[in-house]
């Protein structure tokens, strides 16, 4: 029971490190998840008695695979569009996601000290409030921060947004009531699952599947359907050049900080219904995989991004299956595996096919 | 005269060194103007200076009866100039397609984009057999093809043409005067930059010959064509 229990943990609640105050978070967490033997977390009993893994773990591994794949790549594509157009690393970026999924908290607590308890309306307001809010937060940090560090190296960029990163977790703690305990995040997503044998398929896990999908397919219909896109692509490609066509370069920065931050809120969001909680750590972790999965994509390419983003949860998932005595190992396991990456192909798996001419 | 473009004692400057030293010359509207002069004589710094991209420490723009110096480069694409700026800068992840887009970025109207497309594809038919391809992977010359077609596409006032037959083969060097020829026929004022000084001063109106970042002779091409400022400009 405990073993299996671990491993369920170790697979369902890959968040946080065990040790820090986010990992204090994660035990209470998996604590929770045993007592209320909620739907999808396969029975102990099942894994006991058979030796070699089940469909039905193996679908709720691959199930869980893909909740975390879609949260690391919408993390991923904020960096990736950053670097794009300024060629810079926001480091904060995570902790935007950690102001988004608190700020779609307090929009219920709002919501519900008004009353107003209908599913999803609530739902649609804090997604709404969260994305909107750090699509400004994001817009913010580009006009007063970003851009005016433009002509120093980009590693002030990377130290000063890493510094304002700090800053907001920090007040995330400090002024959220109660913000250095992990907070109960409601479940407003519908409960129910089919049973396919063994495996129980919750319709909240596809739903917000589905919304990361659509989300992730949005952007690409933005980037390559529209013009706003194309300039985006313009400037990501050769600034300078962007600018004598007329496009005004400081907008289209703005813009995308706020997509890319925006997509952070919504990754938060789906972390707090995915796990029914959220703390001010979140966004650090999340941070930090989906700044390695822009990188394994070959920091710059959207598909490499989204690529990465599934590939790091691949990587932590297999080391739980791996690792079952030890699957609190499963982030080293993932970590090492991406730095084996990095070490053989240094500009990430994606490579740029077009080599400019004179 | 009153000048489409006029540049008054201009004053531009990388880091600390001047590199134009109070550069006057007006673009007459209607023209074909020719910028000669040696390499690193300042040409395309004083485009850039035009486009707002390297700022003029001292001195002014004026462009269309309107001060453009302090104005951010969207606002003076706005005002009616485009570039086909030197080394053609393609998009090179863009498609052909995409590239001409990007040059009527200001436009709104969706017909006049799609006219002017269909324009650019009667003028460079190998544009229009590639319309899907990356820029990034056509020749060299098709490259050029590009950026001229996209420096088309918001049907400036004036057009700004740094160097845009550097690297072709002679036929596509005459193509390409006879292509700028054609543009400002239909009524486009151009302000050229070449280094080959006889087709250049062949389809101009008026010329300037820079050196050391100082206009050191102006006039029409048959005046210009016998000065010595020319020909020690290129031929040493
Ligand atoms: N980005 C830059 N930083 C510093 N100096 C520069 C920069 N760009 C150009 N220069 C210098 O300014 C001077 C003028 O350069 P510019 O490119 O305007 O010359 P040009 O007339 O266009 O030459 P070419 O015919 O070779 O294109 C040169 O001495 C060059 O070294
Ligand atoms: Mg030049």
């Amino acid at each position: 029971m405990a073993t299996s229990g671990d491993r369920l943990g170790g697979a369902g609640l890959a968040l946080v490190k065990p040790g820090t105050c986010a990992g204090r978070a994660q035990l209470a967490m998996r604590h929770r998840v045993r007592e209320k033997g909620r739907g999808s977390r396969p029975e102990a009993g099942s894994v006991a008695t058979a030796n070699t893994m089940d469909i039905g773990l193996f679908a709720q591994y691959v199930m869980n695979g893909l909740m975390l794949g879609m949260m690391y790549a919408l993390v991923a594509v904020g960096f990736t569009l950053f670097f794009g157009v300024l060629d810079v690393i926001k480091f904060s970026h995570g902790d935007v996601l950690t102001v988004g999924a608190f700020t779609a908290l307090a929009t219920f607590v709002g919501l519900s000290r008004l009353g107003l308890e209908s599913q999803w309306f609530d739902l649609a307001v804090m997604l709404g409030a969260a994305t909107l809010a750090m699509a400004l937060l994001g817009m913010l940090i580009a006009r007063v921060l970003v851009l005016p560090l433009r002509g120093a190296p980009p590693l002030n960029t990377l130290l000063i947004t890493l510094m304002l990163g700090t800053v907001l977790r920090e007040s995330v703690r400090l002024f959220y009531p109660q913000g250095a305990n992990p907070k109960p995040f409601p479940a407003l997503l519908p409960r129910g699952s089919v049973n396919l044998g063994d495996f129980h398929l919750r319709f909240d896990n596809v739903m917000m599947l589905a919304a990361g999908v659509a989300a992730i397919a949005a952007l690409q219909y933005l980037l390559h359907r529209t013009k706003l896109g194309l300039a985006i692509r313009a400037v990501a490609q050769d600034e300078e050049t962007a600018r004598t066509m007329g496009i005004n370069f400081t907008a289209i920065v703005l813009v995308t900080f706020a997509i890319g931050s925006a997509l952070a809120a919504f990754a938060g969001v789906m972390n707090g219904l995915y796990y029914n909680e959220i703390n001010f750590g979140i966004g650090l972790y999340l941070g930090v995989i989906g700044f390695s999965a822009a990188i394994i994509g070959g920091l710059g390419s959207i598909y490499g991004a989204i690529l990465g983003g599934f590939l790091f949860a691949a990587l932590q998932t297999v080391g739980t299956v791996l690792l079952p005595f030890a699957s609190a190992y499963k982030d080293v396991f993932a970590f090492a595996v991406v730095i084996a990456l990095m070490a053989w192909r240094p500009t990430g798996l994606i490579r740029e096919k077009i080599s400019e001419r004179v | 005269m009153a000048g489409l473009l006029r540049i008054e004692s201009v004053f531009t400057a990388y880091d600390r060194a001047d590199v134009l030293h109070g550069v006057s010359l007006t673009v007459e509207p209607g023209s074909i103007t020719c910028l000669l002069g040696a390499n690193g004589s300042g040409k395309t710094t004083l485009v850039r200076s035009i486009l707002g991209l390297t700022p003029p420490r001292a001195g002014r723009i004026i462009f269309d009866g309107r001060e453009i110096t302090a104005l951010p480069t969207h606002k003076i694409i706005a005002a009616g100039i485009a570039c086909i700026p030197e080394g053609r800068k393609v998009f090179p992840k863009l498609t052909v397609e995409e590239n001409l887009r990007v040059g009527a970025y200001g436009e709104r109207s969706k017909a006049a984009v799609a006219a002017r497309m269909d324009e650019i594809m009667r003028i460079f038919p190998r544009l229009a057999e590639r319309r899907a391809q990356l820029a990034g992977t056509m020749s060299g010359g098709e490259q050029a093809m590009v950026s001229i077609g996209r420096g088309l596409m918001c049907a400036p006032k004036l057009l700004l043409i740094d160097e845009p037959s550097l690297g072709l083969s002679p036929l596509l060097v005459k193509e390409n005067f006879n292509i700028i020829r054609h543009i400002n026929a239909r009524g486009i004022t151009i302000l050229l930059v070449e280094q080959n000084v006889h087709q250049t001063l062949a389809i101009s109106h008026q010329g300037y010959v820079l050196s050391k970042g100082k206009v050191v002779a102006a006039g029409s091409p048959d005046e210009l064509k016998d000065r010595a400022e020319v020909r020690e400009a290129y031929f040493g």
